[in-house]
C-alpha cells in the first residue's frame, strides 16, 4: 500500500551533476544532509567514497560522478549527500550519493515524462526512467535502483566523450 | 488458541531435546533410576501437554513410551539396547509430529504404525516375562508377613503461593490421593493473612496427609509432578502396614494437629512407633528412612526470553555505549564541574550493562553438543565403526548466534572424522591402536577468543596424497615446495576433496572450504594440523561476541581506526627516522625484531613527517607483527555496526563503529591486513614497480 501511495505520488527531486540536471522520484529519497567528514574505508574501489553515520547507522556513500563516469566530486558548499533507499535483490539498503547541488524538487506530471530516446541518446537507457522537459531544459529521471545496485562503474554515458580512464583516476587525499 | 500450541510447541522441542540428551546418558548408566525417573517425567509431561493441545499423535505415542518406562522404573523391564534405539527413533518421530503438517503424510503415518508396533512388542514381552517370574517379593514383605501389602506414607504438600495462576487446583491433587487409598488430611490455615491483606490470588494454604496406599512412592510422586518444581512436597514412608487402621494413633494426631501448627513427620513416626510398639509385636514395626523421597522446592534459577528481546536489548545497549562516548567526549570538553564524575560514573555502569547484557545471549556450548553424541553414535553404528565421542569443556560459553551458526559446520567436521578419519577395527588392531576410536571435542577461553578442538584418533591426513592431489588438479605447480602446514591448509580451498570415493555421509562436493566460509562469516578461524597414522585436529577459533569489541583507537592520516585489543600486545613509539630507513620491514624492539608494515603507505597515503611513530605490536599467527600508525588516541569500547553490502567485498575492515564525535571508525581485522599486507609485499618484491 505504501508503495502505492508513494507510486501515486509524481514529486521527483533534481540535482546536479556538472552541468547536467537529473532527478530521482522522492519516494526513493529518505534525506539529504550537507557535506560531512566522510571516513575513507581503505582498498575499496574508487566510487565508493567511504562511510558516514546516519543517526547511529553506517551509511556507505558513493561519489555519484565516479560512478557515472565523471571526475571525482569536488567538495563546494553546494555539494550534498542524498540519502536513498536502493532495491537490491528484494532488499533495501540505504546509500548515500554524493552531488554537486541538488536544485528542487518538482512536480512531474506522469504524461510529461517521456520515454528515453531509444536512438542517438546520451545516455543508456537501462538507466533512464524518462525524461521531462522543464522551462526548455532536460532532465534525466533515473532509475536509481539500476544506478546504484550495479557494483561495477556504471558507465551512464552511451558512448563516452570523457575517456574511460578517468574512472581509473585514484584520489590522492 | 494458536498462540498457545505455539508454546506448547517450543515447550516440547525443549523437553524432546531434552530427552534426547537424558537418554544418550541413559546409555552409559543403564542402573541409574534417577536418569530413568526422568525419562518417564518427560514422557509424562509430554503427554499431557500434547493431549491438552490437541497433538492426538503424540498423546497415543507419548502414552505407550511413558508405559515402558514406567515398566523400567518399576524394574519390571530392564534398559536394553534395543529399546534405546527404538526411544531415539520415537525421538526422533516425535519432533516430527510437532509439526500438524505431517500428520497426513503416508510415511509418518506408516513410521508412527510401526514404532507403536515396536512398543507394543516390547511391552508384551515383558509382561509374559514377569508372569513368568511372578511379582518379585520384596525383602520387606517377606520380612512383615503378606497380610497388608500396602504402606503408610507422611505427605507434606506445600504448594507455591502463584499455583492457581497455572490453573491448578490443589485440591484435586488431594482428591488424587484420596483414589491412591485411604487418606487422612490436615489442612493448614495458620499462613492466611488478616482478610485486609489477604490477596486472593495467592494459595496461602498447605497441607499434610497420612496415606495409607498400595502404589509405590513413585505414584504418590506423579499425584504431584506438574506441580513439584514450585511445590515442597515431602514423601515419607511412615511404616508398611495401615497405620490409619489405628484409632489411637489417629486421635493423636487430631489431637497434635489442633495444637501444633504442623504436625511434621517426626511426630507422625514418633507416635506411630509408639503405638507400633505398644500393640503390636516389633518386627512389624519398620520404619524406613531409605524410601524418603523429598522434593526440596527448586526455586526458579532461569526464566525463558524470546530471542527478539534479547537481540533488542543487545541494540539497545549499543547504543547506550555509543551515547556514552559522546557524554564522555562532551563532559571533558565542556568546563561544566561536576560533569566528568557523573559522566564517568556512567561510563562504568554502561560497562557493568554491557558485560550482563553480553553474558545473558551467552549459551554453553553444551546446548548442540547432544546433537553430536546422536550424530556420532548413529553414523558409527551406520559405518560399522566402534566411536566414542568425548567432550571437554561442555560448559564453556558463547554468543547464541556464533552457537547457531556454528553447529552446521561442526556437523561436518565431525563427519569428516568419522568417514575418513576413524578406520574400521581391522584397521585399527593392525595399527596398533585401541579398537575403539576416539573423538574430543574440546572448547576453552583463549584471551578474548574461545576456541574449539575436535581431534580424532584415526588416519590422519598424508601431506603426500594432497599434494599429489592438487598437483592433479592444478591447484599447486609439480615444482612448488610448501611446508606442512600449507599443504594442510589446501584442503580448504573450494573444490577439494580427498575422499577417494563418495560415501553418503561426506565428500558429497561440499568441503572443507564451506566449513571455513562459514566460520569466517562469524569472525572466526579454523586450522587444521594432521599427523598421519596418528589422528587430526581441527582447531576452531571463535571471537566470545559479534556486537561490542574492546579496541584501541588510532589514526591513520585523518581516519581512526580500531585495532581490536584482543590482539594488541605493546605499543612503542619509534623515530620514524628508524620506520622509514629499513629496507626489510623489520624493527628491534626490546632487542627483538619485529617485522612490520607501514600502515600509511599500505592504504595509499603519503609519508609521515611526524618525528614519532607509533609501532602496535599485534598477535599475528603466534608472531608478533607490528603495524606503524600515526597516533594511539585509546582504548575504546567498539559498537560493531556492519559497513553493508556495497563493502563486502572488503575484508580487511570487519566492521564500523561510530565515536563520540559522531565520526566513523573502522575496525581492522589484524589478521585478514596482515595477510594482505604479506602477499602484497611479495607481489611488490616480484613485479617492482
Amino acid at each position: 500500500m505504501n508503495q502505492d501511495n508513494l507510486s501515486r505520488i509524481n514529486s521527483y527531486l533534481s540535482f546536479k551533476l556538472g552541468d547536467e540536471e537529473f532527478a530521482a522520484h522522492v519516494g526513493k529519497v529518505l534525506n539529504i544532509l550537507e557535506m560531512t567528514k566522510i571516513t575513507e574505508v581503505p582498498k575499496a574501489p574508487v566510487y565508493m567514497k567511504g562511510v558516514i553515520n546516519l543517526r547511529g547507522t553506517v551509511l556507505p556513500v558513493i561519489d555519484t560522478r565516479i560512478k557515472f563516469g565523471m571526475t571525482p566530486t569536488e567538495y563546494t558548499t553546494n555539494t550534498c549527500i542524498i540519502v536513498l533507499d536502493i532495491d537490491v535483490d528484494g532488499e533495501t539498503i540505504q546509500v548515500g550519493a554524493l552531488v554537486d547541488a541538488v536544485q528542487a524538487v518538482l512536480e512531474i506530471e506522469k504524461g510529461k515524462i517521456m520515454p528515453p530516446p531509444s536512438i542517438g541518446s546520451k545516455y543508456k537507457s537501462e538507466f533512464i526512467e524518462g525524461v521531462a522537459n522543464i522551462d526548455e531544459k532536460f532532465i534525466m529521471i533515473l532509475d536509481m535502483d539500476a544506478v546504484f545496485s550495479t557494483e561495477d562503474v556504471t558507465d551512464l554515458l552511451n558512448k563516452t566523450e570523457e575517456t574511460q580512464s578517468t574512472t581509473e583516476i585514484e584520489e590522492v587525499s | 488458541m494458536d498462540n498457545f500450541k505455539k508454546k506448547f510447541v517450543e515447550e516440547a522441542v525443549d523437553l524432546i531435546d531434552g530427552l534426547e540428551k537424558t537418554l544418550l546418558e541413559l546409555e552409559e548408566n543403564p542402573e541409574d533410576e534417577a536418569i530413568v525417573q526422568k525419562v518417564f517425567r518427560v514422557m509424562h509431561t509430554l503427554k499431557g501437554n500434547s493431549g491438552m493441545f490437541g497433538f492426538e499423535m503424540i498423546d497415543s505415542f507419548t502414552h505407550e513410551m511413558e508405559t515402558v518406562y514406567d515398566m523400567i522404573r518399576n524394574h519390571k523391564l530392564s534398559v536394553s539396547r534395543e529399546i534405546l534405539d527404538l526411544t531415539l527413533a520415537s525421538v526422533d518421530h516425535l519432533k516430527i509430529l510437532l509439526d500438524e503438517d505431517n500428520y497426513n503424510d503416508p510415511d509418518v503415518q506408516a513410521n508412527h504404525k510401526m514404532l507403536l508396533s515396536k512398543v507394543a512388542q516390547i511391552i508384551q514381552a515383558d509382561s509374559e516375562t514377569s508372569v513368568a517370574s511372578s511379582p518379585l517379593p520384596t525383602a520387606n514383605n517377606n520380612l512383615n508377613g503378606d497380610s497388608d501389602k500396602g504402606s503408610s506414607y507422611y505427605i507434606l504438600f506445600e504448594p507455591n503461593g502463584n499455583i492457581f495462576s497455572n490453573g491448578t487446583n490443589p485440591l484435586y491433587l488431594l482428591d488424587e490421593l484420596h483414589t491412591l487409598g485411604e487418606a487422612k488430611v490436615y489442612a493448614h490455615l495458620n499462613r492466611v493473612p488478616p482478610l485486609k491483606d489477604i490477596d486472593e490470588s495467592l494459595c496461602y494454604t498447605y497441607w499434610e496427609a497420612i496415606l495409607y496406599t498400595e502404589s509405590s512412592v513413585n505414584d504418590i510422586n506423579d499425584v504431584f509432578i506438574f506441580v513439584e518444581d514450585e511445590s515442597n512436597i515431602e514423601i515419607q514412608k511412615i511404616m508398611d502396614g495401615n497405620v490409619l487402621a489405628n484409632e489411637q494413633f489417629v486421635s493423636e494426631l487430631d489431637n497434635l494437629s489442633s495444637i501444633q501448627k504442623d504436625i511434621g513427620f517426626n511426630s507422625v513416626q514418633r507416635i506411630a512407633v509408639n503405638i507400633s510398639k505398644s500393640s503390636t509385636t516389633q518386627q512389624n514395626v519398620q520404619v524406613k528412612g531409605k524410601d524418603r523421597v523429598v522434593a526440596k522446592d527448586a526455586t526458579i534459577s532461569s526464566i525463558r526470553v524470546a530471542a527478539d528481546k534479547l537481540d533488542m536489548l543487545m541494540n539497545l545497549v549499543s547504543e547506550l555505549v555509543t551515547t556514552q562516548a559522546r557524554l564522555s567526549l562532551f563532559a571533558e570538553e565542556s568546563a561544566v564541574p561536576g560533569l566528568v564524575p557523573i559522566a564517568e560514573n556512567v561510563q562504568k555502569l554502561s560497562r557493568q550493562l554491557r558485560d550482563i547484557a553480553f553474558s545473558i545471549v551467552l549459551i554453553p556450548i553444551e546446548n548442540m553438543l547432544t546433537r553430536f553424541q546422536r550424530l556420532v553414535r548413529d553414523l558409527s553404528s551406520e559405518l560399522g565403526k566402534d566411536v566414542v565421542f568425548a567432550t571437554e569443556g561442555a560448559e564453556t560459553e558463547l554468543d547464541k548466534t556464533i552457537i547457531e551458526s556454528l553447529a552446521d559446520p561442526l556437523m561436518h567436521i565431525l563427519r569428516n572424522s568419522l568417514d575418513h578419519g576413524i578406520e574400521d577395527a581391522a584397521q585399527r588392531e593392525k595399527a596398533g591402536k585401541p579398537k575403539q576410536g576416539k573423538i574430543t571435542l574440546k572448547a576453552f577461553y583463549s584471551g578474548a577468543n574461545v576456541m574449539i578442538q575436535i581431534s580424532d584418533d584415526g588416519a590422519g591426513i598424508d601431506p603426500e596424497t594432497i599434494t599429489q592431489k592438487a598437483i592433479a588438479k592444478g591447484i599447486i605447480s609439480a615444482d612448488r615446495k610448501l611446508s606442512k602446514r600449507e599443504v594442510l591448509e589446501l584442503v580448504f580451498l573450494p573444490g577439494f576433496s580427498t575422499a577417494t570415493k563418495v560415501t553418503d555421509v561426506s565428500g558429497r562436493g561440499v568441503g572443507m572450504d564451506v566449513v571455513k566460509r562459514k566460520i569466517a562469516d562469524i569472525r572466526g578461524e579454523v586450522e587444521i594440523d594432521s599427523e598421519k597414522g596418528v589422528g587430526t585436529t581441527i582447531t576452531i577459533k571463535l571471537p566470545l561476541t559479534l556486537s561490542i569489541i574492546d579496541g584501541l583507537l588510532v589514526k591513520v592520516e585523518d581516519t581512526h581506526f580500531i585495532i581490536p585489543l584482543s590482539v594488541v600486545d605493546k605499543i612503542y613509539a619509534v623515530e620514524h627516522e628508524k620506520i622509514a630507513k629499513t629496507f626489510n620491514n623489520v624493527v628491534v624492539l626490546d632487542g627483538k625484531q619485529v617485522p612490520f608494515f607501514y600502515v600509511r603507505r599500505e592504504f595509499g597515503h603519503t609519508e609521515n613527517t611526524e618525528k614519532f611513530e607509533q609501532v602496535i605490536v599485534v598477535n599475528f599467527e603466534e608472531k608478533s607483527v607490528g603495524l606503524v600508525v600515526d597516533t594511539v588516541i585509546g582504548e575504546y569500547q567498539a559498537v560493531l555496526k556492519p559497513l553493508g553490502k556495497h563493502y563486502k567485498n572488503q575484508d580487511m575492515i570487519s566492521g564500523a563503529t561510530i565515536l563520540g564525535d559522531g565520526t566513523v571508525a573502522l575496525v581492522m581485522d589484524t589478521n585478514k591486513i596482515i595477510k594482505l599486507f604479506a602477499n602484497h609485499k611479495d607481489f611488490a618484491m616480484e613485479g617492482e614497480e
